[in-house]
């Protein structure tokens, strides 16, 4: 999978839960979950365990504390992936 | 230092399934979760370990200017009720927060502090009116510390 898929894939599970429409729309790497796509913070939770189901990884601590915005999401999943 | 977290229960139910299989898991730990099996009602005991988590993080992260999403790191105590309101305190790595819990049955409020003693020096305010900003920090006329935490129906804005 290249990077524009897994963006895809990120996208269409970061989708229900963000309160920002617009920032959304015009979405980068270094869009923020929480400062740009105002996601509520229990809702991160969900996120990353969305991500955990659709791409199959498991996401510990360590790799969590980091996940505040779309590139580190995007290294998470890389990473794990690819170990895979 | 002063941080607040403040939750609207009726939208947290609309906005969060906490009984979804690895919820729990990923934000509290072992004795937390302890407490929310044997609170009398569960999800008010999950929304206030939660509280008590953003209140204590917002002042880990105005102190060391550091963000990162690692609610296990912040442990709650249990907390001790009296004259209607929940004391407790929060441990990131050694250090202790201290606070304090408002429970109604639509409404969360925790407000936690770096120094015990500063509980009796909070007062909250009405709007935001009077606050100014620096280093993204919001803060009184008198360059006090103001925390704001707003969530569904309700906004809460305090300081020292």
């Amino acid at each position: 999978m290249n990077r524009e898929e897994t963006i895809e894939k990120l996208k269409g599970i970061v989708k229900p839960y963000i309160k920002n429409d617009e920032a959304f729309q015009n979405l980068t790497e270094d869009t923020d979950f929480i400062k740009d796509l105002q996601i509520n913070s229990a809702n991160l939770v969900d996120i990353i365990l969305d991500v955990e189901e659709v791409f199959g990884i498991e996401i510990d601590n360590q790799s969590m504390e980091k996940m505040l915005n779309i590139k580190a999401a995007l290294e998470i999943i890389e990473t794990k992936t690819a170990g895979k | 230092m002063i941080g607040n977290d403040v939750i609207d229960i009726d939208l947290a139910k609309t906005e969060s399934n906490w009984k979804r299989k690895g919820f729990l898991d990923k934000i509290f730990t072992f004795s937390e979760q302890l407490q929310i099996h044997h609170a009398e009602n569960h999800e008010l005991m999950v929304w206030s370990l939660w509280s008590r988590k953003e209140a204590a993080y917002k002042i880990f992260n105005r102190e060391t200017t550091i963000r990162l999403y690692n609610p296990l790191q912040f442990e709650c105590s249990e907390m001790k009720f009296s004259e209607g309101i929940y004391s407790g305190s929060v441990t990131n790595k050694g250090i202790v927060y201290f606070t304090k819990t408002e429970i109604t049955p639509n409404s969360i409020h925790t407000i936690a502090v770096s120094d015990k003693n500063d509980f009796s020096k909070i007062y909250e305010l009405k709007d935001r009116s009077a606050l100014t900003k620096r280093d993204g920090i919001p803060e009184t006329d008198t360059k006090k510390p103001v925390s704001i935490s707003h969530h569904g129906r309700f906004e809460r804005i305090v300081s020292l």
